[in-house]
């Protein structure tokens, strides 16, 4: 979606150059599945990512993604090299196939959102906060131990799965960050941005509002190039049909 | 991993916190590879103080904050709200080794607590599972088993002291329990009980799990704002909780 486009270069650029460690998707790279209500115990965690008052970044952004494969990115330290608290980021870029994006319905961002809350991965316990746009998670002691540690590649591959899953995602890209060589605020800066730009297309797509004076979105419809198209796009097809 | 849950309840005053720490601090040192979970739900707080357990937040702060982010019309599924009480959830719980606390916090509304309730209701449905014992500190009064909040429960215990009011209530709170909440047995524990004292012999009250005296100890132990771990073991308190739980769990018993 070309909405994003900008927020996304803004976002890379944030970024090393190259990534740590990534890996291309595959099934058997997936992470074990947990209990949807288990409590990971502070005495049974190893560390938290964004814990202890640490940057912890969410955003889930519709955008082109230029490779050829769904994929996992790792900038910083994966999850066996670290041993405390830290700063952290975890963006996921989807790409809608073509025909979903022509004729978008307001549902399909946040289904495809709401993904990211229904993950449960054994021993990485996650939680989301909308509003401010958190993510922290608890890593468990017994994931980092054994011949095969837990590795953001497992975690960005059960990931991958889930969103591949719905119909209207054609390539997912899942980014996790980590370490104090960030510019953390830049970064959530930008994923309230990618917030607004969500919110603004789902609420022209639900209310299609016609007088952009009185409407709340307009801030970021100004700012944003297409937005406003595709609110017209949206209106005109809305008239042509009850017509 | 079956879930043993306790609920004290009965009228304000008699007792119902102190003996709920009381059976706290006896489950953690008798077990201590299980998991306890001890819940605050009654809005006079006090098992925060009882057990020296301060979570950052309470069940009515998420609650408030959730309930303030819809009246600013922030645009928010229900999906985005359940995920952030869930996020909070976690800031709820303290915990120390195999101790965790929870607590409903202080409801401002004068008189009305069955939001909080209700959601106290539903995140002991989630998170449950996690531990060997659950033991809720109840409200006064039959208002948290009207709700249902503590429907499926192991052992229903009733606290009194002698008076015939507290009897009373005790009776009264039974009576809408039979027809409301399942629970596997019932007691009571008669505390802060005088000399020349006989439990009343009715069907109306379930059987006598424990008769306590005065305690000193543990008026002393509160005046000084310690919590329960610091009492000396053999105090009247723990010895009759530690009585009412031995009671409890013998099979066969009704
Ligand atoms: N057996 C006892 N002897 C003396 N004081 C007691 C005894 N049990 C409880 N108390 C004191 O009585 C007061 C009320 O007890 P509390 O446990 O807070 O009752 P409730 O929770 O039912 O309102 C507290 O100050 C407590 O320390
Ligand atoms: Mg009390």
């Amino acid at each position: 979606m070309k909405l994003f486009h900008d927020v996304l270069q803004q976002m890379r650029a944030l970024l090393p150059e190259q990534p740590a460690l990534s890996a291309a998707y595959r099934s058997d790279l997936c992470a074990e599945s947990g209990d949807k209500n288990a409590i990971l115990f502070r005495s049974d965690t190893a560390y938290e990512l964004g814990g202890s008052g640490k940057p912890g970044v969410s955003s889930v952004l519709f955008g082109e993604i230029d490779a050829s494969q769904d994929e996992v990115l790792v900038y910083g330290k994966d999850l066996c090299e670290l041993t405390q608290d830290t700063a952290f980021a975890h963006l996921t870029i989807v790409q809608l196939k073509e025909h979903s994006e022509e004729d978008l319905r307001y549902e399909q961002l946040k289904e495809i959102g709401f993904r990211l809350f229904q993950l449960y991965p054994e021993g990485y316990h996650i939680r989301v906060s909308p509003s401010a746009g958190r993510e922290q998670v608890r890593v468990a002691k017994s994931a980092l131990q054994g011949a095969f540690p837990l590795s953001f590649i497992n975690i960005g591959c059960s990931l991958i799965r889930l969103l591949r899953e719905h119909e209207d995602v054609a390539r997912v890209q899942t980014v996790f960050i980590t370490g104090e060589n960030v510019d953390y605020a830049a970064l959530a800066a930008l994923a309230r941005k990618a917030k607004s730009i969500t919110e603004a297309v789902q609420h022209t797509l639900q209310f299609g509002e016609l007088d952009c004076a009185s409407c709340k979105m307009k801030p970021i419809c100004d700012e944003v190039e297409g937005l406003r198209e595709l609110h017209m796009k949206k209106e005109k097809e809305k008239q042509n049909h009850g017509a | 991993m079956r879930t043993v849950t306790f609920a004290f309840t009965g009228k304000g005053g008699v007792g119902k916190t102190s003996l709920s720490a009381a059976l706290i601090r006896l489950l953690s040192e008798r077990y201590p590879d299980k998991r306890i979970l001890a819940v605050d739900a009654d809005p006079a707080i006090g098992l925060a103080t009882a057990l020296d357990m301060k979570p950052p937040m309470t069940l009515d702060d998420v609650r408030l904050r959730i309930a303030a982010s819809i009246d600013k019309g922030e645009t928010a599924d229900a999906i985005d709200l359940l995920s952030e009480a869930k996020f909070h959830l976690l800031d709820c719980i303290a915990e120390r080794s195999n101790l965790s606390f929870l607590a409903i916090g202080r409801p401002e509304a004068a008189g009305c607590y069955c939001k909080v309730n209700a959601y106290l209701k539903q995140v002991l449905e989630t998170i449950s599972g996690n531990f060997d014992y659950v033991v809720i500190d109840g409200e006064a009064g039959i208002e948290q088993i009207n709700r249902r909040v503590m429907e499926n429960i192991t052992y229903l215990v009733l606290v009194s002291d002698g008076s015939r009011k507290g009897i009373q209530v005790v009776s009264a709170i039974h009576h809408v329990a039979v027809n409301l909440v399942k629970w596997e047995k019932a007691g009571v524990i008669f505390n802060r009980i005088r000399s020349g004292f006989d439990p009343p012999a009715t069907q109306e009250i379930p059987p006598v799990l424990a008769v306590i005296g005065d305690d000193d100890a543990q008026a002393q132990n509160d005046m000084q704002g310690q919590s329960v771990f610091s009492l000396p073991d053999d105090a009247p308190v723990l010895r009759g909780a530690a009585q009412a739980l031995d009671a409890l769990l013998q099979e066969n018993g009704s």
